[in-house]
């Protein structure tokens, strides 16, 4: 169906006329060349010849396109740099291009995720069937949703293909014909409270259902509802019935489910994981693959992980990268060591490329061993010694729980039941300080894994807690990616003994909404109780955020730790600065209000993760403007959910022990300093800046 | 007729363009991209490659200068060189732009520099040659479309 915005050219009928796609490539012979060809194929081309360009208009029209096309080597920064932020935030199809042919250069391609590798010369052929990618995408979440018992794979596909057609349309058509849909939805909801206002996203992968946010309560109430039918044997559709919310469907559900899943996988992930990929979401990572470490980053632990083969790992770091062991072997750092750990993986590439190195090396070549978790105590131990970003997306794979468990530390990382599998995309993609971006990338994708030793975080006392949330913290900081999920954590626990930490931060990323009600609230799941979100304060504060874990006692690994990795993840953010703060928006509190016991929404930590990440990023990077333009948007998006979610929250603030928006700095979160190295901070503000978006991330959305 | 002798003139030099080697068959596919929509899609393109071409070859010469030992940048510089060439189809030039890359691989300066007069020289000559074609094409008018094809 056509775009009633109407597109400039006589609109095609038909799939795949009238797909968008964003070309990327600093050659300006073959921009030309391409873009013709492109048009020639009838689809809707938009070029940009730098990467950084190219991440700007994504993240500011996400939506409004269905695929990219991107060369490898370009000046300002790594095709496959780009490549990771896009996956992670954006989860679109992209194609990779390059006259180089090489083996290697293929397979790093596919190890970042790329949907295929052209070579050049492009030829028409080679791009008139390259809808194709966009269409298998689409149905690869379709499928990810059958899987968790309910998908109307049609309704998926159609969604698709619907939004393929109306892809001939100007960005803005869509846009408007979405926002029209807002608004019918919006007023159906008015009166719900239970949900936030569907909200209508516009993403042309997705089908055109209208978005729903999962708020703090809404998440709960699906937690509660999966913990009683038992998190194996949840299906959406009892979910859906037990939680009996007025608009939210079965597709919604099945959807939220699968995230949930493959974030309880994540937490479960040793500590390592650093990355934090809390980001609930990896759910469409399904081939994600975990392999696709950073460069540099061995995380041997990722071996365990079931979705990486080891020889994929192998082949993901190639030789000298390999350095990266972080994370995945987690499990020998104590808990707090790991979140702080898998945080400073997350966060200082840097930091860990070298640690890592020698650790990865190690790892390599054992990637069973829980050796692994060597590395990540030496990182994890202290909060200084975070590790480096490396990106480290673990991803734990069911297996993988095993990690957090091993390590040293009792740790109470109870993995959850194995309902992750799959998702847990260890998505190390561990890159040398040059591939902070990356990193940052693939730790949004795979979701901060570090829930897992959140989780156990939790179970200890508060004191623990604070340490976990602060190590989650900034988890959640290097995990940009992770922070998706962050946000979404919502610890869940007890929190009578939380501390006032729990930092509600507010979910600055306010596309992320539903990420952090929904993500964090995966944690919940557990124990039921409320949970203190951690909502880790964005960037500066994470600290705050975790406190709230130690209530989770129940955690058993119920990933409430979730939240812990939003505030780890702030709290990376902390290393730069993160002005995120006032990202953080209280619209984040918002949620909070919404909890009934003080769920704090660790997505706010999240949020402000990213947000100080973006502006961590600034600092550090080039990229700088990109992501203050990024934090505005934010900034605006959160304030706008906040507005929207105060209306509907009471404010009830949690409990003053358990959330409180915290954006000072933590005395914990000391380590935070660590991240100061540079490619850390570079890491973080591509982290952030892909945490933020990771919030946003779409694909949460069935 | 003249037209037709115009026509036959141009696709002669075509065909010799890619009979020599000159060209190959990437060509092809960016003259299948000129229609009405861009009538003058192929020269256009091919201008901005000769104009951009000789910015990458200046750097090329300035890296050869300043950094001569630095084999990582010229491998760079030339990737792009190449990259650019082979997208239009430019075969001697993008080959010779192989062998450059090779020197560098080798780390063989003087062979890297010796090799880069040749893509000069290879870039000189196929420009020259393109500006003859367009210029014949001028000639024939919008005629000449018809005559892409063939060949």
């Amino acid at each position: 169906m056509l775009d009633s915005g109407g597109a400039a050219a006589a609109a095609p009928a038909e799939f795949p006329a009238g797909l968008r796609v964003l070309l990327v490539d600093d050659d300006p012979t073959c921009l030309m060349i391409l873009d013709r060809m492109l048009r020639k194929c009838l689809y809707h081309v938009t070029t940009c010849s730098r990467a950084a360009a190219a991440l700007k208009i994504l993240r500011e029209k996400k939506g409004c396109f269905d695929l990219v096309l991107s060369d490898v080597y370009m000046p300002d920064m790594d095709g496959f740099k780009l490549l990771e932020h896009i996956g992670l935030e954006m989860d679109l199809p992209v194609i990779m291009m390059s006259s180089d042919d090489h083996k290697d250069v293929v397979m790093k391609g596919v190890t970042h995720g790329a949907c295929d590798y052209i070579i050049k010369p492009v030829r028409m052929e080679s791009l008139k069937n390259i809808w194709q990618h966009v269409v298998r995408k689409k149905r690869n979440g379709s499928k990810e949703l059958e899987n968790s018992g309910s998908l109307e794979d049609n309704d998926r596909q159609r969604g698709g293909v619907d939004e393929g057609d109306n892809a001939s349309s100007a960005c803005a058509g869509s846009w408007k014909s979405v926002k029209r849909k807002k608004e019918e939805v919006k007023d159906d909801d008015e009166d719900d409270d239970d949900e936030e206002a569907l909200e209508e996203h516009e993403d042309p992968s997705h089908s055109k259902k209208p978005r729903v946010v999962w708020s703090v309560d809404l998440h709960q109430k699906f937690v509660n509802a999966v913990n009683q039918l038992g998190v194996d044997k949840a299906v959406p559709k009892k979910i859906l019935e037990l939680m009996s919310v007025v608009g939210l469907t079965r597709e919604n559900v099945a959807s939220h489910l699968q995230k949930y899943r493959l974030y309880l996988r994540r937490v479960s992930m040793p500590q390592h994981q650093g990355r934090l990929d809390s980001h609930f979401a990896s759910g469409h990572d399904a081939s994600y693959d975990p392999v696709s470490l950073i460069d540099g980053f061995d995380v041997p632990g990722l071996a365990v992980v079931s979705q990486i083969p080891p020889q994929g790992r192998a082949a993901i770091h190639p030789g000298p990268r390999s350095n990266m062991n972080v994370g995945i072997s987690a499990s020998s750092v104590n808990q707090f060591g790991l979140i702080a750990s898998g945080i400073q993986i997350a966060n200082a590439s840097n930091m860990v490329s070298s640690s890592a190195q020698q650790m990865n090396n190690k790892r390599m070549s054992n990637p069973q061993t829980p050796s692994n978790n060597i590395q990540l105590s030496q990182f994890g131990q202290t909060p200084s010694a975070v590790q480096p970003y490396g990106s480290m997306n673990l991803q734990f794979g069911k297996g993988m729980p095993n990690f957090l468990t091993s390590s040293s530390q009792p740790s109470s990382f109870s993995l959850p039941s194995g309902t992750m599998s799959g998702q847990m995309n260890v998505s190390l993609t561990m890159h040398q300080a040059q591939h902070l971006h990356q990193f940052s990338l693939s730790q949004q994708r795979s979701n901060i894994n570090i829930p897992h030793s959140s989780g156990q975080v939790l179970n200890n006392n508060a004191s623990h807690s604070s340490r976990l949330s602060s190590a989650l913290t900034l988890q959640t900081s290097s995990n940009e990616s992770s922070n998706h999920i962050l946000g979404q954590l919502r610890v869940s626990t007890s929190i009578t003994s939380l501390p006032a930490n729990y930092i509600k931060s507010p979910f600055s990323t306010s596309r992320r909404d539903l990420y952090v009600d929904g993500q964090s609230s995966f944690v919940n799941g557990l124990s039921g109780s409320s949970y203190p979100s951690a909502s880790g304060v964005g960037v500066s504060q994470q600290t705050a955020s975790f406190q709230s874990f130690s209530s989770n006692h129940d955690l058993k690994g119920k990933f409430d730790n979730v939240t812990a990795f939003n505030t780890i993840s702030e709290h990376q953010n902390r290393g730069h600065e993160w002005k995120l703060q006032r990202v953080n928006l209280p619209y984040q509190t918002g949620h909070i209000f919404g909890l009934e016991q003080s769920n704090l929404l660790s997505h706010s930590s999240l949020m402000s993760h990213h947000n100080s990440a973006a502006t961590a990023t600034n600092r550090d990077n080039n990229t700088g403007a990109t992501v203050k333009d990024k934090i505005t948007s934010l900034t605006n998006d959160i304030n706008v959910e906040k507005r929207t979610s105060v209306a509907q929250h009471r404010n009830v603030y949690i409990d003053d022990n358990s959330v409180r928006l915290n954006y000072g700095v933590s005395p914990d979160m000391s380590y935070q300093d660590v991240y100061l190295d540079d490619m850390q901070n570079e890491l973080m503000s591509v982290v952030a800046k892909q945490v933020t978006f990771e919030y946003i991330y779409d694909d949460y959305l069935a | 007729m003249e037209y037709s002798s115009l026509h036959r003139q141009l696709a002669t030099m075509k065909k010799s363009f890619f009979d020599q080697g000159f060209l190959d068959e990437q060509f092809f596919q960016i003259e299948e991209l000129q229609d009405d929509v861009s009538p003058n899609f192929v020269e256009e393109v091919v201008t901005l490659f000769f104009k951009d071409s000789l910015r990458l070859m200046g750097n090329i010469d300035h890296a050869l200068e300043k950094f001569p030992q630095d084999f990582d940048r010229l491998d760079s510089l030339i990737h792009q060189l190449k990259g650019s060439a082979s997208s239009i189809g430019a075969a001697k030039m993008k080959n010779e732009c192989t062998v450059f890359r090779d020197f560098c691989d080798k780390e063989n300066q003087e062979g890297c520099i010796r090799s880069f007069q040749k893509v000069k020289k290879e870039h000189a000559c196929l420009r020259q040659k393109l500006e003859n074609y367009f210029q014949l094409l001028r000639q024939v008018g919008p005629v000449a479309k018809a005559t892409r094809s063939g060949n």
